[in-house]
C-alpha cells in the first residue's frame, strides 16, 4: 500500500516536473556566490524577472569574478551559461578574449556612472568606489589624499589584498599607478611599513580589519552604508581621497552560445530596468548603475562622494598588468 | 604454471589515479594547442619556491616536534577529559582556513587575546605576528594536532607483551623511547611529515594573509594568479608539474631514507606503560602537556566565539548545505577508502610476497601525488577531461566527491597501510598455506583486522571533504551549496558574525566525526 | 622454593586465590581450562598483577613489594616476546642490559646460550626471519642468560607442532637441570610434559584445585575435569 503511495506520488512529482520544463524555458545565469547568496539580490531579481517573463531563473556560481571567468574558459562553447553577471571591468578584455559573448542589443542611456558607456557587449549593473575604509572611533583623523596615506611614516596601517588574487587588490594597484605613475614603485615602498598583510580576499581582509588588526582596509565607498542599514553602526567611514579614487563597474554580459537568445536579450534590458537596480543598493551593497525613480537609500546619500573617477581601459590593464604586478612586487617583497 | 592473472586491483587504482593526473595536467597543458613554453625559473618564481621550502620544512619540522611530544605524554597519561582531547586532536586539521586564520588573529593579533593578557601585566609594547612567527603559529596549530592523534594511534599498536618485557628487564625511559617508541615513530615519521610537509607547501590564504607581504607567497599563489587572473592554463599545468616534482621527490626520498623498519604483531595495548611512574618524565609531560594545552586551547576557543550567532544561521540554507556537505563528505569518504584499500593491498604485496620495498615505497608514495597536486589544476584538468565524455553542467556533482575523495587518500591510507601489512604478518603464511586469495583473503584475513581502521579513516576523510572549500570555488551553484561555500558567501556579504558561527558548525561536525573516528581505531580489534 | 599463600586479586567478574609451592630447582607444569587463572598466576608472580592479600616468596625473599624488573623472575610469553627491529644477539642481550652496551664478556655467555637452545650462528638474524619454535628458543635463551633462577613459561609453544612441542619441553628440562632454575611452566596438553614435570598444579576458577606429582594428578579424582579442560581448548 505505502509502496503504491509513493509511487503515485512520485509519478505525480516527476509528471509535474516534466510540465513544468516543457511549458517554462529556462535561463541560466552565472555569478559569484555572494550575488546569489542568502543576502544578495539573485533571489529578488529572480522573482521580479520570473514575473515578467514566464520563464525560470536559474543561478550558477563561482567564488568570484575571477573564477568566474576561468570557469567560462574552461567550459568554452559548452557552456550553459546563458548570462553572465558579476564580471569587472579589470577582467573585460580577457572575457571579449573567449569570443564567447554576443551583443547585448539593450538600450544603455542615462546611466548614473560617472564615465560615459559605450561598450556593445558588457552592460554595467552596478558600481562604487574603492577606498579605504576606517573606523571613526579609533582613528579620528584620516589622511586626506593618497599622498598624504602613502607618505606619512607615522600613518595609518592599512590591511591591503593581494592583486595578483583579488580584485580590489587589483584596484588599488591600478588606483596607486593612477596617482603616481612611474613613480608607484617608489611610493609602494614608502607604504609598505604601515601595510600590515596583503590577504588573498577582500573577506580576509575586512575581517582583519572589523578584529581591529589594521587601522584602514582597501574597500569600497559603500562600505559603510552596510554597517549604517544593517548594523546600525555608522562610525565605519571611507576615507575621500583628494586625487580621485579608482572606479569599479560591475558588467553583466549574455552568451554567444545560449539557446534562448530572445530570452537572453530580454534579461539583458531587464538589468537597467527599475525592478533590477532597486534591488541592487541594500543587496550588493554598490550604486545602481541607472538611479532608479525613488533615488538611492538614504545611507548611501551620506556616504563620500569622490570628485573625480580614475580609470584604466580595460587593454590598459590587459597590456600593463603583468608590468604594473612585477613593480609591485619589487617593491613590496623585500 | 602459466595461469592469466588479472592485474591486482591496487595496480588498477595506482594506474587510475596516475591516468587521472596525467590527463589532467595533459587537457590543461594543451588547452590552448600544442605544448606552452616552460615558464622560466626566473628570480621571482625561484624566490618564491625557496620561501615555499623553507617556511612547509620549518612548519613540518616544528609540528612533528610538538605533535610527538604531545603524543608521547598523552600515552603515557591519563585525566579526566582525556578522550574529548584526542577527539579534539584530528578536528583542527580540517578546519577552513579562514577560520584557523581567524582564530591566529583572535589570539595572537593586535587586539588578540595574548595582547590583552600582556597589556593587563602592564606591558606597553607592540608586537607583530606577521612573517614567519603567523605563519608557523597557524601550520602549527592546524598540522601538530593531526600529528599526536596519528602517532598516538601507532603507540597504541605495541604489543601488551613488549611493555610487560620492558617491565620485567626494568627498562629505563630512554631505553623504553629506544625500543618500543622510537620503531614506531620511524615507521610512522616520513608517512606523516610527508603529509603535514605537502600540506604546509600548498598553503596559500594561511601565509597570504600572516605572512605580511608579497615576499612571503607560496608558488600555489602562482598557480592561483595563473588559473584566475592571467587565465592561462599552460602555465597553470606547468607550475602544478613543478610542484608536483619538488613535493614528490621531497616525499619519496624521505620513504626511501627511512625504510619502514619490521613491525611488531599488534594487540591493544591495555596495561600501564612502566615509563609513567618515572619522576622526571612526570614532569616533562606535564611541562608538555602544559605548553601544548596554552598554545592549541586559546586558538581552539577562539573558535567557539561564534557559538552566540548560531541561532542566527540556522535556516533552511543551513539545513540544506548541511546535507549537501554530508553526501558529498560520504561519497568521497567511500572513493578515498577503496582506493587507499587496492593501494595499501598493492604495497603490501610488493613489500611481503614479491620482497621489493622500493615498489612497495612508491606505492606508499603515490597517494602524495593528489595531495601535491593543486587542487585548482587537478580540478580544471578533471574538468576538461569529463566536459569531452558528458554534461559539464553535471561536473560539479562528480568533481566535488571525486577531487575531495582522492584528496583524502593519503590520510585513509595512512590508517588503512599499516594495519593490512599486520594482517600479512600475523596470518600471510596461514593465509598461503589455506590457499587464500584475491576476495576471499581479503574477507577472511584482512576485514576482520581492516574494518575498525577503515571506519576511522572513513571518518577522517569526511572531516577532511567536510571542511573543504577548494574546488568550490569554481563549481559552486545555488544547486551545490556546501557549508564551507555558505561561509565564504556570509563573509563575502560582509555577515563576518554568520561566517564563523558556520565556521563553528562546520568545526563542530569535524569533531564529532573525529571522535567516531578515534572511538573506531581504539576499539579492540 | 616458590610460595605461594592466600594470594587474593578480584575483578568484577572474576575472583582468584592462589596457594602453591613450588620446591626450588624443580619443574611445575600449570595445566587447567582457558581462562581458569593460569596466565594470572604467572604475571602476579612476575609482578604485573599485585593481590590484594596474601604472601608471596621466593627463597625466603617477600617479592610483593618489588617491582617486576626487581624480581628474581624471568618470563617467556606464548608470543611477542621479541622486538622486531633488534637481531637475536641483541633481543638476547636486553636480559642481560637494557641499554644493549654489551661486553665481550657477555656477548660469550649470549654466544653459549644461544648455542645450548640450538641455535648456534643465529647472531644476526632478526625475529622476521626466524620460525615459531626458533623465535621461542631466542627467548627462552634471553631468560637464562638473565640470571634470575627462576623463570616463568606461559604456554611458550603451544603454537608449535607436537613434535616440535616435545622437542622444546625436553630442551626446557635439560636446560633448568644443568643451570638449577625453578620453572613455572603453564601448558595445555599436560601429556607433554608428563614424564619431565616434578609437580603439577590444576588450576580452574581462579584456585589450586589440586597440585602434586604429575601421575597423581593425571590419573587421579581430577582426571575427567583435566580431560574435558583438554579437550575443549
Amino acid at each position: 500500500m505505502l509502496r503504491r503511495i509513493l509511487l503515485t506520488l512520485a509519478s505525480l512529482g516527476l509528471a509535474a516536473g516534466l510540465a513544468q520544463a516543457q511549458t517554462k524555458p529556462t535561463l541560466t545565469i552565472y555569478t559569484y556566490s555572494s550575488f546569489a547568496g542568502k543576502y544578495g539580490p539573485a533571489k529578488t531579481i529572480e522573482e521580479r524577472f520570473e514575473a515578467t517573463c514566464n520563464c525560470e531563473l536559474t543561478w550558477v556560481t563561482a567564488e568570484d569574478a575571477g573564477s568566474l571567468l576561468g570557469r567560462l574558459r574552461l567550459e568554452g562553447q559548452n557552456t550553459k551559461a546563458d548570462a553572465v553577471v558579476g564580471l569587472d571591468m579589470n577582467l573585460v578584455a580577457e572575457a571579449k578574449a573567449l569570443n564567447l559573448f554576443a551583443p547585448h542589443g539593450a538600450e544603455v542611456k542615462d546611466l548614473s556612472l560617472p564615465i560615459a558607456w559605450k561598450d556593445d557587449t558588457f552592460i554595467p549593473f552596478d558600481w562604487g568606489y574603492y577606498a579605504f575604509v576606517y573606523d571613526a572611533n579609533k582613528l579620528p583623523n584620516p589622511p586626506k589624499s593618497l599622498k598624504e596615506l602613502v607618505d606619512n611614516p607615522n600613518g595609518p596601517k592599512v590591511v591591503l589584498q593581494d592583486p595578483r588574487t583579488s580584485a580590489p587588490g587589483l584596484g588599488l594597484l591600478l588606483w596607486m599607478q593612477q596617482v603616481y605613475g612611474e613613480k608607484a614603485g617608489e611610493a609602494w615602498g614608502r607604504l609598505k611599513p604601515r601595510i600590515v598583510t596583503f590577504t588573498k580576499g577582500w573577506s580576509e581582509a575586512y575581517g582583519l580589519f572589523l578584529k581591529g588588526e589594521a587601522d584602514m582596509v582597501m574597500s569600497y565607498t559603500t562600505s559603510p552604508a552596510y554597517h549604517v542599514v544593517a548594523e546600525k553602526k555608522s562610525n565605519y567611514k571611507a576615507a575621500a581621497f583628494a586625487e580621485g579614487h579608482y572606479l569599479h563597474v560591475e558588467l553583466a554580459g549574455m552568451t554567444r552560445t545560449t539557446k534562448e537568445p530572445e530570452l537572453a536579450k530580454k534579461f539583458m534590458a531587464f538589468i537597467l530596468s527599475e525592478p533590477f537596480q532597486s534591488a541592487i543598493p541594500e543587496t550588493n551593497w554598490m550604486y545602481p548603475a541607472k538611479t532608479p525613480a525613488a533615488g538611492v537609500p538614504v545611507a548611501f546619500k551620506d556616504l563620500v562622494q569622490p570628485e573625480k573617477a580614475l580609470l584604466f581601459t580595460p587593454e590598459e590593464v590587459q597590456q600593463n598588468r603583468r608590468a604594473f604586478t612585477d613593480a609591485w612586487l619589487n617593491a613590496t617583497a623585500r | 604454471m602459466t595461469t592469466l592473472k588479472l592485474p591486482h586491483p591496487g595496480s588498477l587504482a595506482a594506474l587510475a589515479i596516475l591516468g587521472l593526473v596525467a590527463g589532467g595536467f595533459i587537457a590543461l597543458a594543451s588547452f590552448d594547442g600544442g605544448a606552452p613554453p616552460l615558464p622560466s625559473i626566473g628570480p621571482y618564481l625561484g624566490r618564491v619556491l625557496a620561501f615555499t621550502v623553507g617556511q612547509a620544512a620549518l612548519s613540518t619540522l616544528l609540528s612533528l616536534a610538538l605533535g610527538i611530544g604531545l603524543a608521547l605524554a598523552l600515552a603515557r597519561r591519563s585525566f579526566p577529559g582525556r578522550g574529548v582531547v584526542l577527539a579534539a586532536l584530528s578536528t583542527t586539521m580540517v578546519m577552513p582556513t579562514i577560520v584557523a586564520v581567524f582564530a591566529v588573529f583572535a589570539v595572537y593579533g593586535r587586539s588578540g587575546w595574548f595582547a590583552e593578557l600582556l597589556a593587563f601585566l602592564g606591558w606597553k609594547g607592540s608586537f607583530s605576528i606577521f612573517g614567519y612567527p603567523g605563519i608557523l603559529i597557524a601550520h602549527v596549530f592546524l598540522n601538530a594536532p593531526f600529528v599526536a592523534r596519528i602517532t598516538l594511534d601507532g603507540l597504541n599498536q605495541i604489543p601488551t607483551e613488549h611493555w610487560r618485557l620492558a617491565a620485567a628487564f626494568g627498562f629505563t625511559p630512554g631505553q623504553i623511547f629506544r625500543h618500543l617508541d622510537w620503531p614506531v615513530l620511524r615507521a610512522e615519521l616520513p608517512g606523516i611529515a610527508g603529509l603535514i610537509f605537502l600540506m604546509c607547501f600548498k598553503s596559500f590564504a594561511i601565509v597570504l594573509a600572516l605572512g605580511g607581504g608579497p615576499s612571503r607567497s607560496t608558488l600555489e599563489v602562482a598557480i592561483f594568479e595563473a588559473l584566475k587572473v592571467d587565465l592561462d592554463f599552460g602555465r597553470v599545468a606547468w607550475l602544478a608539474l613543478i610542484q608536483l616534482a619538488i613535493c614528490l621527490s621531497l616525499t619519496t626520498l624521505m620513504h626511501w631514507a627511512f625504510t619502514r623498519p619490521p613491525v611488531g604483531h599488534t594487540i591493544r595495548s591495555l596495561v600501564r606503560r612502566p615509563d609513567a611512574k618515572n619522576r622526571r618524565l612526570m614532569l616533562v609531560d606535564a611541562v608538555v602537556l602544559a605548553a601544548g594545552a596554552l598554545f592549541l586551547a586559546p586558538l581552539a576557543l577562539s573558535v567557539l566565539t561564534g557559538l552566540r550567532n548560531i541561532p542566527d544561521v540556522v535556516d533552511a540554507d543551513l539545513l540544506r548545505a548541511f546535507g549537501t556537505s554530508m553526501t558529498i563528505a560520504m561519497a568521497a569518504a567511500f572513493i578515498a577508502c577503496v582506493l587507499a584499500v587496492a593501494l595499501a593491498s598493492a604495497a603490501r604485496r610488493r613489500r611481503l610476497v614479491l620482497r621489493s620495498p622500493r615498489m612497495a615505497a612508491l606505492y606508499d608514495v603515490l597517494p602524495d601525488a593528489l595531495l601535491a597536486m593543486p587542487p585548482f589544476a587537478l580540478t580544471a584538468g578533471l574538468f576538461l577531461l569529463i566536459q569531452r565524455f558528458g554534461d559539464p553542467s553535471a561536473a560539479g556533482f562528480i568533481l566535488l566527491p571525486l577531487i575531495n575523495g582522492l584528496a583524502a587518500v593519503p590520510f585513509t591510507y595512512r590508517y588503512v597501510a599499516p594495519r593490512l601489512l599486520t594482517a600479512e604478518e600475523r596470518y600471510g603464511r596461514v593465509a598461503a598455506s589455506l590457499g587464500l586469495a584475491g576476495w576471499s583473503k581479503f574477507t577472511i584475513m584482512d576485514w576482520p583486522v581492516l574494518k575498525r581502521p577503515l571506519a576511522a579513516g572513513f571518518a577522517l576523510a569526511m572531516a577532511l571533504s567536510f571542511g573543504d572549500f577548494g574546488i568550490i570555488a569554481l563549481f559552486g551553484g545555488t544547486e551545490l551549496v556546501t557549508l564551507p561555500y555558505l561561509l565564504y558567501e556570509r563573509l563575502g556579504a560582509y555577515r563576518l558574525d554568520e561566517a564563523s558561527a558556520v565556521g563553528l558548525v562546520i568545526v563542530l561536525v569535524a569533531f564529532l566525526l573525529s571522535h567516531l573516528s578515534g572511538r573506531w581505531s581504539d576499539a579492540r580489534d | 622454593m616458590l610460595a605461594i599463600e592466600n594470594c587474593r586479586l578480584t575483578w568484577p567478574d572474576f575472583v582468584a586465590d592462589y596457594s602453591l609451592t613450588v620446591e626450588a630447582g624443580s619443574l611445575c607444569a600449570v595445566i587447567g581450562p582457558s581462562g581458569g587463572g593460569k596466565t594470572t598466576l604467572l604475571h602476579m608472580i612476575a609482578g604485573f598483577e599485585t593481590p590484594q592479600s596474601g604472601r608471596l616468596t621466593f627463597n625466603g625473599q617477600n617479592l610483593l613489594p618489588l617491582e617486576p624488573a626487581k624480581r628474581p623472575v624471568a618470563i617467556v610469553f606464548q608470543d611477542h616476546n621479541l622486538f622486531p627491529h633488534l637481531t637475536v644477539t641483541q633481543n638476547v642481550g636486553l636480559g642481560l642490559r637494557p641499554s644493549l652496551r654489551l661486553t665481550d664478556q657477555e656477548k660469550t655467555l649470549i654466544e653459549s646460550t644461544l648455542d645450548a637452545v640450538g641455535l648456534k650462528g643465529f647472531d644476526t638474524r632478526r625475529p622476521g626471519e626466524m620460525s615459531g619454535g626458533q623465535r621461542q628458543r631466542v627467548a627462552l635463551a634471553r631468560a637464562l642468560v638473565s640470571g634470575r633462577p627462576l623463570i616463568l613459561l606461559d604456554e611458550p609453544f603451544s603454537s608449535l607442532d607436537p613434535g616440535l612441542r616435545r622437542d622444546m619441553i625436553l630442551l626446557v628440562d635439560a636446560l633448568r637441570r644443568r643451570r638449577a632454575v625453578t620453572i613455572l611452566m603453564t601448558i595445555h596438553t599436560p601429556e607433554d610434559a608428563a614424564d619431565v614435570a616434578d609437580r603439577m598444579a590444576f588450576i580452574a576458577d581462579g584456585r589450586v584445585a589440586a597440585s602434586g606429582p604429575p601421575a597423581a594428578i593425571l590419573h587421579g579424582s581430577l582426571a575427567p575435569r583435566i580431560a574435558a579442560a583438554v579437550s575443549n581448548t
